[in-house]
């Protein structure tokens, strides 16, 4: 016992005396989630700027623009009659989008015909796309309405409602209601830094032993167990840090219960933990880790289906990304936080995460069982 | 020249020596390549598992049901009794969000008492979310079309007319040169050398340390009589070599295997890429300046790298974040070169559009220039340290 406590104690003040790994352990968990949130803060693309073409000189045409424009999503920096002016401002990115109005718009209107308005967009970034799309659909369905009326007269005030809006509807978001990009993104990305920052923390402890001539793989497991503590110590304050102050901080959704939280992430960080402490044996140095695992963190955050769909992700890769703590961490973690899951509604991943939390132990007592095995026959 | 030679060749022995090297320059790139491009095959995310709860119970719900359900993005899975229980299975994430349809719907829609169809979106999967509210919507413009039409049929109105009285203004849109909104074309297009990159600093900074860590420094400087330049330029170049191969793999995946929009020639885009692996090599040797000690540099390269994906503004457009942001976004190569691939490749700007973002490119090239005495001084007389 004593010597596990002393092993937990060397472990704690090399990473506290170690740039490396106070960078990765430390630095990284408070400041990098305070970066990414400053990145997203805007959360919604308001203004995305559009070139009208119009065509038509009419007060309808006008109305339509003038109602697209007052939209907070779309601003139209110009109107002009010429198509290859509006082009070249897309091509410079000085515009996202082109309404164009054509010169009959008004006339196939007057004479009760279907008018069209066309929308150019610049496709290198679907927030545009999407912020044009839907406001110059917004704005049509609703001088639809007031046409439609006109087309038929002599209604009285409910018929006319009932004949424009026979059936009405109501979108409701359901979680994340101002549909924000940091709401969706930045709770995985808080899930996904604690796993990665523990693969490089360790690593760089386990690269720099190897520097010296000492081998992880043969530790004793009191040691490893000391590690492992040490990194607890340290997790434990940052993972609350990350995941209840940081929400709350930028004001992002933030439903979980105190107890569902705590419960689901003790698998998660003890999975982390131990493939860790699995893969640092790996490690051929010092800087090694970097070079490792670095590159991981995009695909992973891919992988965990939190932005591609995960029930389009092909058998093949789901399997693999399984082998990761941070697929199930991270679909836990956002259902618990951001949609009030309870710890019954997060079964399978809490499931998951001890089954990965038992086999990395095991794999991480394995390969040192084995490193001892072999240091002791060639004695 | 001859002494570029030399070192490149010593640089060689070194990769083939050190696995580690070639195992970073090759494996992350490619396996992100197959990743990514296998992982949006389809383009787009297609029958997203959604719910129906049907409290009407009429044929036109049903109607509705059936009709949803052959949309493009939209599997209903499961019908629920209540919204509840919808919820319920929402927070399983077992589906992406439902459509609610209230009792007697179809009754009231023909009297004109204007019922109300709901429909629920788990937007905490934001792409999931918004493709669903695209279908769900058009149903629901559906229904109330197909209900006003029955209606006007009613009053003789003629069936040539209908269309028009419906909708008197319709929206064409015209997404440019990426028609079918493929998400493969506008993610990957900066997803893969955007990895590259990041290997591409890493390895940079890796490979000018440990020529300092195991005290090799002296030697390579020898070898070139002590000259920084002829020493620097042997070492990297065969890196640089091996990373525009990868550059390249990429560009004939891209446009050439799976045929993404290439409006501006090809040129442009071979250029834009080299140009950007040579870049994020003056940058890693810049950073390996900057910082006293190796580790420092490689945390750096790493945290630059992997904040470059957030920062050059192909997900989240840069025109939506904070000022600071949007100028600090230019000391990132990703950027520049994320500009050119939106200018070039998909808008088919001409060269002289893009031209800023090249030169922007070459600046960093010029980097490392500043600081050759300091690099020089620095592999002479520090010694490793932990």
């Amino acid at each position: 016992m004593k010597t596990l406590f002393n092993y937990c104690q060397y472990e704690l003040r090399r990473i506290l005396h170690d740039e490396g790994t106070l960078i990765f352990m430390l630095l990284v968990p408070l400041g990098y989630p305070i970066l990414y949130t400053f990145i997203y803060t805007d959360e919604v693309v308001r203004q995305v700027p559009a070139v009208a073409v119009n065509l038509s000189d009419s007060s309808m045409g006008r109305e339509f623009l003038r109602q697209v424009d007052a939209s907070p999503d779309v601003d139209i920096i110009l109107e002009t009659g010429s198509m290859d002016e509006a082009k070249k401002m897309l091509r410079a990115q000085e515009a996202y989008g082109i309404i164009y109005l054509p010169g009959d718009f008004n006339k196939r209107l007057q004479r009760g015909e279907q008018a069209h308005v066309s929308l150019f967009c610049d496709m290198s970034g679907l927030l545009y796309y999407k912020a044009l799309a839907v406001t110059c659909t917004d704005v049509s369905l609703k001088m639809n309405g007031n046409i439609r009326l006109q087309m038929m007269p002599g209604l009285t005030v409910r018929q006319e409602e009932v004949t424009s809006l026979p059936v009405k509807y109501e979108s409701i978001a359901a979680f994340n209601p101002q549909t924000g990009f940091a709401s969706f993104l930045i709770p995985a990305v808080l899930v996904l830094i604690i796993q990665q920052t523990l693969l490089l923390g360790t690593g760089l402890l386990a690269g720099t032993d190897r520097d010296r001539g000492l081998f992880p793989y043969r530790e004793s497991t009191v040691r490893m167990w000391g590690k492992g503590l040490a990194c607890l110590l340290l997790y434990l304050p940052t993972s609350a840090y990350m995941l209840i102050v940081v929400p709350h901080l930028f004001h992002l959704p933030q439903l979980a219960h105190a107890s569902t939280l705590a419960l689901f992430m003790v698998p998660y960080l003890l999975a982390c933990l131990f493939l860790a402490l699995t893969m640092e044996v790996f490690i051929p140095n010092r800087e090694a880790s970097m070079l490792v695992f670095v590159c991981t963190s995009v695909p992973l955050l891919f992988l965990s289906g939190i932005s591609w769909p995960g029930s389009d992700i092909p058998m093949g890769w789901k399997l693999f990304s399984y082998l990761y703590p941070s697929t199930f961490g991270i679909n836990g973690f956002v259902r618990i936080n951001t949609m009030g899951a309870s710890l019954a509604d997060v079964q399978t991943e809490f499931i998951a995460l001890w089954i990965q939390a038992i086999t990395y132990y095991t794999t991480a007592w394995g390969v040192r069982k084995y490193g001892n095995y072999l240091l002791h026959r060639s004695a | 020249m001859r002494l570029i030679v030399h070192t490149a060749r010593r640089e060689c022995q070194r990769m083939i020596h050190d696995p580690i090297y070639l195992v970073c320059i090759l494996c992350p790139a490619i396996a992100c390549y197959l990743l990514f491009t296998s992982l949006m095959s389809d383009g787009l995310p297609v029958k997203l598992p959604a719910g129906m709860v049907d409290r009407d119970g009429s044929s036109m719900s049903r109607n509705i049901t059936r009709a949803l359900d052959a949309y493009q993005y939209t599997d209903i899975v499961g019908h629920y009794p209540t919204a509840h229980k919808a919820f319920e299975t929402m927070r399983q994430g077992r589906i992406y969000g439902f459509y609610y349809l209230p009792e007697g719907m179809e009754a009231d829609a023909l009297d004109g008492r204007q019922p109300t169809v709901s429909f629920y979106l788990n937007y905490a999967y934001l792409i999931a979310g918004s493709l669903l509210y695209k279908d769900m919507r058009t149903m629901a413009e559906l229904t109330d079309a197909s209900v006003a039409e029955a209606q006007l049929s009613a009053r003789g109105t003629e069936e040539w007319q209908v269309k028009p009285v419906l909708q008197p203004i319709a929206i064409d849109t015209h997404p440019l040169d990426n028609p079918w909104l493929n998400y493969s074309v506008y993610l990957n297009n900066t997803l893969l050398p955007g990895v590259l990159l990041l290997t591409v600093m890493l390895v940079t900074v890796y490979s000018i340390g440990t020529e300092m860590k195991y005290r090799t420094a002296g030697q390579w400087l020898q070898q070139n009589g002590g000259r920084i330049i002829p020493a620097l330029a042997g070492k990297l170049l065969p890196q640089t070599l091996l990373f525009s191969l990868m550059a390249m793999l990429y560009v004939s995946v891209l446009y050439g295997y799976l045929h993404f929009p290439l409006n501006g020639g090809l040129l442009p885009m071979m250029s834009a890429s080299i140009l950007a692996v040579s870049a994020t090599q003056a940058f890693g040797v810049f950073l390996f300046c900057l910082f006293p000690w190796m580790r420092m540099a490689m945390s750096a390269a790493s945290l630059w790298g992997v904040l470059s994906f957030s920062i050059s503004g192909f997900s989240f457009p840069a025109m939506a974040m904070n000022p600071a942001l949007q100028a600090l976004n230019h000391l990132f190569p990703l950027r520049h070169y994320f500009l050119i691939y939106a200018g070039s490749a998909l808008n088919g700007a001409p060269f002289s559009d893009v031209l800023p973002s090249f030169l922007a490119l070459t600046i960093f090239l010029l980097l490392p220039l500043l600081f050759l005495k300091r690099l020089k001084r620095k592999l002479l007389t520090y010694v490793y340290m932990e």
